[in-house]
């Protein structure tokens, strides 16, 4: 059977991915190719909308805008993937939600069918890590690594939304020790590292860095202290939003709090798509790994180089 | 007024333990705020808690007792909804949907950080992105897709103005739209009041 | 037939009489409806004799009305329209009894659980619902014949199942009485989790002081038949006369020739964790579980041993005691009642990651705490840390482990025992180390006994043991010298805080043993939703089930401290006691009948029937047919209702009666 039949997914790109870190939109699109996936695009498709801010300020409002973007996915017929921890958090919990409320369902349908829209419940939200350890698995992806990292050193941030409300993730209530990530960074031959408080929130989300930067600063100085005191090369996310808190937050944490921080981290920011697409030796500029413009103020804040740099000398 | 008048003296008096913002949680079938029992847990496993001042159970605790205040606390808004306290409490409470709810409440009132109110009413209403590329002011993430082969405004919204209108009409038949203009109302008066106050003081 | 049977004439075809009284229970009923419009409509129902009204029909001048009635010759029958049966049916039966008239030609109409109390603010609506109780009552009533109660023998011996202290206890009360016992444990010695225990909160006594002299006295007593490392495997029969099947498991060792001089353990080359030590010291594959163990003798667990033969050589086994060649043995006894006290588990918290127990050394629970404190464990009574065998200068104990958990499939129970024992162990080490920083960690303190508040204000005043109200959150680990590291709130600081703390004891809470299914399968009694085993009544008969003759006592029943358990050992003691004492007891005539000439043998009755009480008999005409045993049957009615032949009835509740009920409406 092809293997491009199998998997059929609708991407919901979110707002953070396409717009201020589109090298993790195209490393999603480069990976999900190679490993004989098909995508298609959900056109006209909104914000999921943000849990932390949307969701805090009208939960009928979030649970409406979320169900008409799991019918634009509905009408393809097709489960949604998404790379953002977020908007899986918010896809998904809407669809539970709506599944287990039948008023709840009735009046959101109320909504869409003024725009002749209709929630059945027909697909399934779900993350690309998801996808790559339950529907394709780690020995499906181990048959596509190429290369391996001799001594690269990971911190591996899992983020929040995407193993909690454990009740609502597919991963067996599993939410203080998961290792699912880790097992697919591992993979390409890197060493996930432990550090203390490994699963602790990067303080983006709840609205708190829109609310006030210097608290959401504050709780990526402590991630990135406790990360580089165990010794990380990188950081691997898998969340966009997480991503940016720990990239553009890591410039953040080092003028906000250089008296407490000593030297100022340096530590590049990877998304895990574009991990493993090096390992599958997917043309980096296909991950968004290489630089082609001249742009000033734009994303990543923290250089990569260094990892580029490991790249070069360590796959084999 | 004596300065140790308002330094030392507390009028404040603590109401009963049924509140109308208990209430509103038991109709929206969360009445399980009553069945916290205070044990911390919460509070503890709270990373926000750790270096703020935000008490996850203290909030929820003012919640129940109404004290109204918390619906104008910057606290509320601290939680990062990391869901760590929901996983954990021995009252199988859902604490983070609590929280949510609580905001939902003090927003509705019009407690809404300005830096909110305009990233829901002039950017989530106006372009269905939260974090938006289009217009002249966001050229250079436009050019950084392009820079990246992919095209300079993604297949959302962005590309498609019909969707806006769409959602647009999905969040004024939901009431957001109007919850917006009382906010806005809302700001407004507080402002000329703000104004006025500054004047008197003059 | 006594006189009153004769001037009634008494012979369940008479025409019927009845006497209805209609009771105000002072305004229970009265205050709602119209009790004289209620007796007023009672009398124009056919073969109502005589109606009346009265503030209380419980009590004398009630009961003395209708004895009046009967003794007159005015009625036959008697309905009470009043509360519920389960109040006040056998009053009135009794009444019935002493007037003369046999106990069940009485019927009992409940107007107030099912009328007045449910319908309080619709009056008219409860008139109306009362009105047909009564109806009802009279047409069954009318229906009524004479039953006799039941007599069977009892065996005047007793089963106990479990020789903890509850087990003993109750062991001990039965031989005084001068019954027979047969004390059953699977382990292979009597004692219990109390003999894991050190010292025992508020008075501190040692465990084992107030222990062994029971040990030794169940041992003495030639009227108990002490069968350790012995399991119960079958139980047929009723109250009174109970068939048990025990099966005495193979110690491969011979109990008699066994002297218990230990020879054997230094030679075995199998060594293996201890579960008496919870993990902490190993055993070897022939062991006793402790050293004051009774019985004294040796057993071999053969999951471990790979029968080497060194035991059994004669240098090493003098009395040549060994025998690998051992197998099960069965034994039949017969027993008029009896106890279960089968104890509990030990709550297993690994499955509370953010807690380390498991992945961090020095995180232990509170009975492996209470085997470091034990004069005989594994540390002879000096709690080390796991990590490095050394003192800890800082301990932390986290209460409600495993209890108070309402998240899904959390004990919701409150394990009542883990505030004391918490309080209890953070004295002992204090006593041993006064420096130490101790603290205990609660959501609530539970010091309701006698002594135990006193206890608890003196841990905190004497002893200066820090209570912090919070519950911890998270631990982690200091990797330089495992040093646990607690996140938690000081809830009434309204204070994050961390402490760093050398050893973390979760005091784990009382589970109900994990295999407690084999047990109410075996005995047919129930668990309540919390899986421990059910009362027949919450407050009022917390030793009994609802199976007549077996009773439960002690932490199976429910958490409980060892001052409890032996009160309910004791209480289950005087009911086996008292059931036994008559030589025989009273069964309601309330059965389930088979009219074999309509039986087609299908089989569904007996598997309905949760009480085993029918099986297929050859009947001489209508070959076979299913026949049920009186004194098991409960009258449940689940086998009638789902007779395809319509050829089971309860006796006093037939189809007959019952139709008659639902089908006449006047």
């Amino acid at each position: 059977m092809s293997e491009k039949n199998k998997w059929k997914y609708g991407f919901f790109l979110g707002c953070v991915a396409p717009n201020r870190y589109p090298m993790i939109e195209s490393s999603i699109r480069a990976v999900f190719d190679h490993l004989g996936a098909e995508i298609l695009e959900l056109e006209g498709a909104s914000c999921c909308p943000a849990p932390g801010v949307f969701r805090a300020f009208h939960i009928p409002t979030w649970l409406v805008i979320a169900a008409r973007n799991i019918t634009i996915a509905e009408e393809l017929g097709v489960d949604i993937i998404t790379g953002c921890n977020g908007c899986y958090g918010t896809l998904r919990d809407a669809w539970v939600e709506l599944e287990h409320d039948h008023e709840l369902k009735k009046m959101v349908n109320g909504h869409l069918a003024k725009v002749g829209r209709e929630f059945k419940g027909s697909i399934e939200p779900k993350h690309i890590v998801q996808v790559l350890y339950q529907d394709m698995g780690l020995d499906y992806l181990r048959g596509f690594v190429k290369h391996k990292f001799k001594d690269l050193k990971v911190a591996v941030h899992y983020g929040c939304h995407i193993i909690k409300p454990s009740d609502k993730r597919p991963w067996d209530g599993e939410c203080e020790d998961p290792t699912f990530l880790d097992e697919i960074v591992e993979i390409t031959g890197a060493k996930s590292i432990n550090y203390k408080d490994k699963l602790q929130c990067c303080g983006a989300g709840g609205a708190v860095r829109t609310a006030v930067k210097e608290i959401s600063a504050d709780f990526s100085r402590e991630k990135l202290e406790n990360m580089r005191d165990a010794g990380a090369d990188i950081i691997i996310d898998c969340c966009p939003f997480c991503h940016l808190q720990l990239d553009l937050g890591q410039v953040e944490a080092n003028n906000l709090y250089k008296d407490m921080i000593g030297e100022p981290y340096k530590i590049p920011v990877i998304y895990i798509t574009q991990l493993l697409g090096l390992s599958f030796g997917i043309d980096p500029n296909l991950l968004g790994l290489v630089k082609n413009h001249d742009l000033k103020g734009v994303s990543p804040f923290i250089p990569i180089e260094s990892f580029l740099e490991k790249v070069k000398t360590q796959l084999t | 007024m004596s300065e140790n008048v308002e330094k030392y003296i507390k009028r404040k008096v603590y109401k009963s333990t049924s509140s109308g913002i208990a209430q509103k949680f038991v109709d929206a079938g969360l009445e399980k705020l009553r069945a916290c029992i205070n044990c911390g847990t919460c509070t503890g496993s709270c990373p926000s808690g750790r270096r703020t001042a935000y008490r996850t159970r203290s909030v929820l605790r003012r919640a129940l007792t109404g004290d109204e205040s918390v619906l104008e606390d910057i606290d509320i808004w601290l939680c990062s909804t990391c869901y760590t306290c929901y996983e954990r409490c021995p009252r199988d409470i859902p604490v983070t949907d609590m929280i949510i709810k609580l905001r939902n409440i003090a927003v509705e009132e019009g407690h809404i950080l300005d830096a909110h109110f305009d990233l829901a009413n002039k950017i989530f209403y106006e372009t269905g992105h939260g974090v938006p590329a289009n217009g002249e002011a966001n050229k250079k993430w436009q050019d950084l897709r392009e820079s990246y082969g992919l095209p300079p405004l993604p297949p959302t919204v962005h590309m498609h103005p019909e969707a806006v209108k769409e959602c647009q009409e999905l969040m004024k038949s939901v009431g957001f739209r109007d919850l917006l203009d009382k906010i806005e109302n809302i700001k407004e008066k507080e402002k000329e009041e703000a104004e006025k106050s500054k004047e008197e003081n003059k | 037939m006594t006189e009153v049977d004769k001037k009634l004439n008494i012979t369940g075809n008479e025409k019927p009489k009845i006497g209805v009284y209609v009771c105000h229970c002072g305004v229970n009923i009265g205050g709602v409806v119209s009790v004289p419009d209620l007796v007023e409509y009672a009398k124009t129902l056919p073969n109502v004799s005589v109606g009346r009204e009265y503030k209380f029909f419980c009590s004398d001048v009630g009961q003395k009305m209708i004895k009046e009635d009967i003794e007159a010759g005015l009625i036959n029958r008697v309905v009470v329209a009043a509360c519920s049966p389960r109040m006040h049916e056998p009053t009135f039966r009794i009444a019935c009894k002493e007037a003369g008239l046999n106990q069940f030609l009485f019927e009992m109409a409940n107007i107030r659980e099912h009328s007045t109390w449910v319908h309080m603010k619709e009056p008219e609506g409860a008139y109306e619902v009362a009105k047909d109780h009564i109806r009802l009552a009279i047409a069954k009533a009318r229906g009524l014949a004479p039953l006799a109660v039941q007599k069977v023998s009892v065996e005047p011996a007793c089963l106990i199942i479990g020789a903890g202290i509850t087990g003993m206890n109750s062991a001990i009360d039965l031989t005084a009485a001068g019954y027979k016992v047969y004390l059953v444990d699977r382990s292979a010695t009597i004692g219990g989790h109390m003999a894991q225990l050190d010292k025992t909160f508020p008075t501190m006594d040692c465990s084992s002081c107030i222990l062994t002299p029971k040990m030794s006295e169940i041992s003495r007593n030639k009227d108990i038949e002490l069968l350790t490392y012995s399991e119960v495997t079958e139980v047929t029969g009723y109250v009174g006369n109970f068939e048990v099947t025990i099966k005495k498991k193979p110690h491969y060792v011979d109990q008699v020739k066994c002297t218990g001089c230990g020879a054997c353990i230094d030679p075995c080359p199998i060594t293996v964790g201890n579960e008496f030590d919870l993990g902490l010291s190993t055993r070897k594959a022939i062991y006793v579980p402790f050293p004051q163990a009774i019985p004294s003798q040796y057993t071999i667990d053969m999951d471990s041993c790979v029968k080497c033969g060194i035991c059994a050589r004669e240098d090493v086994c003098e009395p040549g005691a060994i025998n690998y060649d051992d197998e099960p043995e069965y034994i039949h006894v017969k027993v008029g009642t009896i106890i279960v006290a089968t104890g509990y588990d030990e709550y297993d918290p690994s499955e509370l990651k953010q807690y380390g127990y498991g992945k961090y050394p020095n995180v232990i629970t509170g009975l492996q705490m209470e085997r470091l404190l034990s004069s005989f464990g594994p540390v002879v009574g000096k709690p080390v840390k796991p990590s490095d065998l050394k003192d800890p200068h800082s301990i932390a104990f986290l209460q409600c482990v495993g209890s108070r958990n309402f998240r899904e499939g959390g004990n919701k129970y409150c394990s009542r025992v883990c505030c004391m024992y918490a309080t209890k162990q953070a004295r002992q080490y204090k006593e041993k180390h006064p420096e130490a920083d101790i603290y205990i960690f609660y959501m609530d303190i539970r010091a309701f006994g006698k002594g135990y508040e006193e206890f608890y204000e003196s841990a905190a005043r004497d002893y200066g043991i820090n209570y912090v109200r919070g519950r911890i959150a998270e631990v982690r680990e200091n990797p330089l010298n495992h040093n646990i590291i607690i996140r938690s709130e000081d809830t009434l600081l309204q204070q994050p805080i961390e402490v760093e703390v050398e050893l973390f004891i979760l005091s784990t809470g009382i589970e109900p043993r994990a295999d407690s299914d084999s047990v109410t399968s075996l005995l047919r009694i129930q668990k309540s939703a919390d899986g421990f085993f059910l009362e027949a009544h919450p407050k009022l008969r917390p030793v009994d089930t609802l199976t007549e003759g077996i009773f439960i006592a002690g932490v199976s029943q429910g958490p409980k401290d060892i001052p409890d358990s032996v009160a309910q050992a004791k209480g289950a003691a005087a009911s086996a006691i008292g059931l036994m004492a008559k030589g025989e007891v009273e069964i309601e005539p309330f059965f389930a009948v088979v009219h074999s000439d309509r039986c087609s043998g299908c089989g569904m009755c007996i598997q309905n029937c949760a009480y085993g009480a029918i099986e297929f008999v050859d009947d001489r005409y209508y070959g076979s047919v299913a026949s049920i045993n009186k004194a098991l049957c409960k009258g449940c009615g689940a086998c009638s209702g789902n007779c395809r032949s319509s050829a089971i009835d309860i006796i006093g509740f037939s189809s007959e009666q019952l139709h008659s009920m639902i089908t006449k409406r006047e």
